[in-house]
């Protein structure tokens, strides 16, 4: 097996070493709220057209959060691209997130804060099954090819725009396992889009990778899907809106 | 080296996984190798093997220099192979294994994009591209066109497609024979009444296939012959929408009340740009205006605008002004609730929003009028210097008419990346027509010897008034390339005119006079009031990032108000001669300039922001009892240095911490000010003061909020104090002789204030039952002048509240809350009158789904006014229920049948005590009556048997 794995090796080294596989993605992501809140099945079509005819011109402001995820062919960490406030605002506190994925060991490492609580997951990295689309597009400077997935936790239709060219399989938030870098992601038609503006290659640091030092309750995939299974569960029950506290 | 670990891993694991299985036929190689149409190798594809029933990926591996791949070990079955490379048309092949070891495909062509399909659909317009065998899809949207342009403007514009000076279009160098919309024929077989007709703006695809003809359709015999077929899809946004919702009802005549009605009808129109919605309601069951969901529906994406403010002030603090006026907003009230007395309600309006990126325009005229019918029982019992005591009782009728119409106009223009202007615009005009009687009595004590009858008065004031007001605001908003850097400039003029009539008619008796003339007092009068207020603002604001972290903000306000007023009054009775006491003549400029400054450190969810303002107040005035007469100057000139510290802290795990100290502001109300005689009232007479200064309020406020989502346990406690710099309060005089009380205000250092809040909230039983407990305390020290005596008065109030929400089941709701008020109030001039008064309530609200389809929902509101001492207990239990069923298959329509007090116990109270007196008011109110509606909503029914947070 592992001679296999070697003549595999070099057969693709020298073509490898053109490409180029480590630098920095900036991505921005933007939640459309009046879409989400007409997804809540606990709501009359009445409430839904409310809330879209009056959240229009907001959604339309709304400039985003950035984020950023350094990569290389094996590891990648997605994160706040800042903690500072944009444009001179009053800084507000962020959940903890950072989402890191070694994809030679097959390790992830995911601190995420919700819910009033702070989670480490640590599990192999469970690669979505993706389903291969027939439509190019340019996202950052990138022709990219079209991939499908659904979540079936949050039961969300999740499109991914893979760069046809960097052949990195990391991705933003906790979607990854596809031949190209995913420079864009579109979660239930627009409901959430996480775009990449830029993408710089350079060589990393270690500090580009290294993961803040953050106290957690270490659980696994499943346990975490639970948790999050349970609370849409809870929230859909008593007429509230679950994605005001976990991401959507 | 690292990318190449990767594909050793994946590859390592899609090899492991298989290698447990035997070796058989089952499993076998897949090697091909990519070229592009000159059979030049394509290096460094991306190779995916896909299944072939969902397109989902099985493997993926990159070809080689020489542009081979070879994936090992692969399950047998049916696979689609693609292969993509920059550039060229992905390439698709379906692989049915047939037993082989090794696979082998040989060179695969990958056929170029064309060029311009490349560089002006995926680069420049950044569509995407869709690639279905044949078929390419352009996503028309990224094309642009100048409005107004038809489908065939588009379809020039679209690399690949010509369209000939008769609108014949080729595609691919073919004639297209056939357009659709949405995958149907458009009005017949000519493909150029789409393509002229149709707006290029509806349309967000455009998809060029080759479709079987209409021949082989119909004969399901397919001929081989395809057709050029152009298919235009239609924006999903684009589709237009309109819904509308209709309300009508009607109940009986019953107990001694006319027979109700109430109707109500919206209709709201959309696209992608514009919002148009009209409303128009009336009812005699005292829902005065629009409810908080009208509101929003009626006003669409311009309910809430939130950089409107145009007051540039310390940030964090809104507004850094504030007018006594009592005048009625500019803007559309939101008011649902039962209303006090009998009114008769109509309303109505028009909206009209166009939202595009660049510009936002919103229009809107709303058109109110209530006519009211009240009927109140007052008692008031007042404490003067010494041990004396005032008891006056006032049985009045009053009815009103009151009609105002409302314009509102908003442009808010984004000019480039970096500039925003903004023009603000809201009027009202308003008639206001008033006829109040009004019987008084007054009754003194002194010590505790037995009450003495001392004045009986029965005045009719007929009132009418003609209001104008308008405010207009431009704002302009700079921001500069460095981030954080800001700038903004506005200017604001503001009109308030009142022209107004009273015809007061009095009988004044005084029963302790000494002398004959002064026993009876009778007032025939006309007063003619007619003011203007004029209000010019100017305000800058630079804000300037002058360290990480770090922000410099710089303000000034410019604040310039003219008041004049006229008032003549004549004594009817006497040929109408002038009434000089009551007349006057007053013009004044209220001149205040400010100029402050601030840093600001935030980072990382902290802010802390410590600064000073400046300010200066000028009067400068001029009054005389008519035009006429000379006019005699008042002048004052008052400069203050305000502080303003602020703390925001927003703490791991949803704990958020604020402290903050500042100086409120309150200018004197143009009434206030005049030195005007006030005698609607004519045992109770006000009287202005030119002298006054503005309010200073010293405000120190600090705040801690908890909430946990995930075991939704919630703290929220506050505290908060205010001591009060010329703080203006209203004085009294009372004449020993007639008991008439003048009330004058006046500046008193002093007062202050103390209270805090804490609220708890956490569940029961998750999604079940959550409990709610919240308490409040409040302390107040008050200072009034009582015929020239200082009197203090302390205030405690305590209040107590449970609130309890159940939700056990689909077809059971009960939301409940019960509160607990208790307020001591005592008076430094007459210790015996210290007073403890009770407002307590308990309000329930039950709804249940019934078999049959049917919805009960049933609330009960329980309220108790005690206060021991006037002996005064009223209990006022007001129950209401309605039944309900959604009927229709649509479920469009609701029929409903609801009684309002079904105990006919409605009595709106009030008790209040402070300053120097007690008060107790009991106002007859719309009582038991019955209604039956029916409502049609295009959008459908829900049953409404849960609060909704979302």
């Amino acid at each position: 097996m592992k001679k296999l794995v070697l003549v595999l090796c070099l057969m693709v080294s020298s073509m490898a070493m053109a490409q180029k596989t480590e630098g920095v993605v900036t991505y921005v992501r933007k939640d459309y709220w009046s879409k989400m809140i007409s997804r809540l099945t606990f709501l009359s079509q009445e409430q839904k057209d409310r809330q879209t005819q009056l959240r229009k011109n907001w959604e339309e402001n709304n400039k985003g959060t950035k984020m950023k995820m350094a990569f290389n062919a094996n590891e990648s960490l997605y994160t706040y691209f800042s903690t500072e406030p944009e444009e001179g605002g009053y800084s507000w506190r962020q959940y903890e997130l950072d989402l890191y994925r070694n994809f030679e060991k097959d390790k992830k490492t995911d601190i995420i804060e919700m819910l009033g609580k702070t989670y480490v997951v640590e599990d192999s990295i469970h690669a979505p099954v993706w389903k291969i689309g027939n439509q190019i597009k340019e996202v950052a400077g990138f022709i990219c090819m079209k991939a499908e997935t659904e979540d079936p936790v949050k039961n969300q239709k999740i499109t991914a725009w893979f760069a046809q060219d960097i052949p990195v399989s990391a991705g933003p938030e906790r979607m990854c396992g596809l031949p190209g870098l995913i420079l864009e992601l579109n979660i239930d038609d627009g409901t959430v889009i996480i775009e990449a503006t830029n993408v710089a290659f350079r060589p990393l640091t270690a500090d580009d990778l290294k993961l803040p030092k953050v106290k957690g309750k270490k659980i696994d995939d499943a346990a975490y899907d639970k948790v999050i299974r349970q609370y849409i569960a809870q929230q859909t029950v008593a007429h509230e809106n679950p994605y005001w506290e976990i991401r959507y | 080296m690292r990318n190449l670990s990767l594909l050793a891993l994946l590859c390592l694991l899609t090899a492991s996984l298989y290698a447990q299985s035997p070796p058989a036929a089952t499993r076998f190689t897949l090697q091909g190798r990519a070229v592009d149409t000159t059979s030049a190798p394509l290096p460094s594809s991306t190779v995916m093997l896909l299944s072939a029933k969902d397109s989902s990926m099985v493997n993926f591996t990159r070809t080689g220099d020489n542009g081979a791949f070879t994936f090992k070990n692969i399950k047998a079955g049916t696979y689609i192979l693609k292969i993509s490379f920059v550039g060229l048309i992905p390439y698709n092949q379906l692989i049915k294994h047939a037993g082989e070891p090794v696979m082998d495909l040989g060179p695969l062509k990958l056929k170029p994009i064309t060029r311009e399909l490349m560089e002006v659909v995926v680069r420049t317009a950044k569509a995407p591209l869709t690639i279905k065998g044949d078929t390419i899809e352009y996503n028309a949207s990224s094309f642009k066109v100048p409005p107004g342009s038809t489908v065939e403007d588009l379809l020039r514009k679209l690399p690949g497609v010509q369209v000939d000076q008769d609108g014949n279009i080729r595609a691919q160098g073919q004639e297209v024979k056939k357009v659709t919309v949405d995958g149907k024929s458009f009005f017949g077989d000519d493909p150029k009444l789409a393509t002229k007709n149709l707006q290029a703006e509806a349309i967000t695809k455009v998809q060029v296939f080759n479709d079987k003809t209409e021949q082989a359709k119909m004969t399901g015999v397919d001929d081989g012959k395809k057709e050029k077929t152009v298919n235009l899809q239609l924006k999903e946004e684009f589709k237009k929408g309109g819904f509308g919702k209709l309300t009508a009802g009607a109940g009986p005549a019953s107990n001694n009340v006319s027979t109700r009605f109430e109707g109500k009808g919206s209709y709201n129109k959309f696209d992608s740009k514009q919002q148009f919605s009209a409303l128009l309601l009336g009812n005699n069951t005292n829902q005065q205006g629009l409810s908080f969901n009208d509101y929003q529906d009626f006003r669409g994406s311009n309910s809430f605008n939130w950089n409107d403010n145009a007051d540039f002030g310390f940030s964090g603090s809104n507004r850094y002004l504030y007018f006594g006026d009592d005048n009625e907003s500019l803007t559309i009230p939101i008011s649902g609730g039962n209303g006090r007395g009998f009114t008769k309600n109509t309303a109505g309006g028009l909206n009209y929003n166009y939202d595009t990126k660049k510009t936002k325009l919103s229009t809107s005229y709303y058109f109110n009028q209530t006519r009211l019918n009240l009927d109140a029982l007052r008692e008031n019992k007042s404490y003067l210097p010494g041990s004396t005591n005032l008891r006056k009782t006032d049985t009045s009728s009053q009815s009103n008419l009151a009609t105002n119409h409302r314009i509102s106009f908003r442009l808010e223009k984004q000019l480039d990346s970096m500039q925003t202007l903004l023009i603000i615009s809201n009027s009202r005009f308003g008639l206001n027509t008033s006829n109040l009687q009004s019987q008084q009595r007054v009754f003194q004590s002194v010590a505790n010897s037995a009450e003495l009858p001392t004045t009986y008065s029965q005045s009719t004031n007929n009132s009418s008034a003609n209001q104008f007001a308008i405010a207009n605001t431009l704002l302009y908003r700079l921001k500069f390339k460095k981030k954080g850097r800001n700038f903004g400039a506005s200017a604001t003029f503001q009109m308030n005119k009142n022209d107004g009539d009273l015809l007061l008619k009095a009988r004044n008796e005084f029963y302790q006079a000494t002398s004959v003339n002064d026993m009876l007092r009778i007032l025939n009068q006309d007063q003619g009031t007619n003011s203007v207020s004029n209000q010019y603002k100017a305000n800058l604001l630079y804000v300037e990032p002058f360290a990480k972290k770090f922000f410099w903000e710089t303000f000034y306000n410019f604040n310039l108000r003219y008041d004049e007023v006229d008032r003549d009054v004549a004594n009817l009775d006497d040929s109408r001669r002038r009434i000089d006491s009551l007349s006057l003549y007053y013009k004044n400029n209220y001149l205040f300039n400010r100029l402050g400054s601030s840093v600001r450190y935030s980072y990382k969810g902290l802010n802390i922001s410590a600064g000073v303002a400046g300010q200066q107040f000028q009067l400068d005035g001029k009054f005389a009892r008519d035009q006429s007469q000379p006019l005699q100057p008042i002048n004052r000139t008052f400069t203050t240095v305000i502080p303003n510290v602020s703390l925001n802290f927003d703490l791991k795990n949803n704990r958020y911490l604020g402290a903050n100290y500042d100086v409120g502001v309150q200018i004197p109300s143009s009434r206030d000010l005049q030195p005007v005689t006030s005698n609607s009232n004519p045992l109770a007479i006000t009287r202005g003061n030119p002298n006054l200064l503005p309010q200073l309020g010293h405000n120190l406020s600090a705040s801690y909020n908890y909430f946990n989502p995930g075991s939704f346990i919630n703290l929220w406690t506050n505290i908060y104090t205010t001591y009060f710099v010329n703080q203006i309060v209203y004085s009294q005089t009372v004449d020993p002789k007639t008991l008439i009380t003048t009330t004058m205000p006046e500046n008193l250092t002093g007062g202050k204030n103390l209270g805090s809040n804490i609220y708890f909230g956490f569940p029961l039983k998750k999604t079940k039952a959550t409990l709610n407990l919240n308490t409040s305390l409040n302390l107040g020290h008050n200072l009034t002048r009582i015929n020239e005596v200082l009197n203090e008065t302390n205030n405690q109030n305590y209040s107590f509240g449970v609130r309890l929400e159940l939700t056990p089941k689909e077809w059971i709701t009960f939301y409940g809350n019960a509160n607990m008020s208790i307020t001591n109030t005592k008076y430094s001039i007459n210790t015996t009158q210290n007073q403890t008064i009770y407002n307590n309530s308990i309000r329930g609200d039950l709804n249940l789904k019934l078999p049959g389809d049917f919805y009960l929902n049933t609330t009960l509101n329980y309220n108790e006014y005690k206060n021991e001492k006037l002996n005064f207990n009223q209990q006022i239990p007001l129950l209401s229920s309605s039944i309900y069923r959604i009927v229709g298959k649509a479920k469009k329509a609701e029929i409903r049948l609801s009684g309002f007090d079904l105990l006919n116990r409605n009595v709106v109270v009030s008790q209040y005590a402070g300053q120097n007196y007690t008060s107790t008011e009991r106002i007859q109110s719309l009582a038991r009556y019955f209604m039956l509606s029916f409502t049609y909503n295009m959008r459908g029914v829900q049953a409404k048997m849960r609060r909704d947070y979302y």
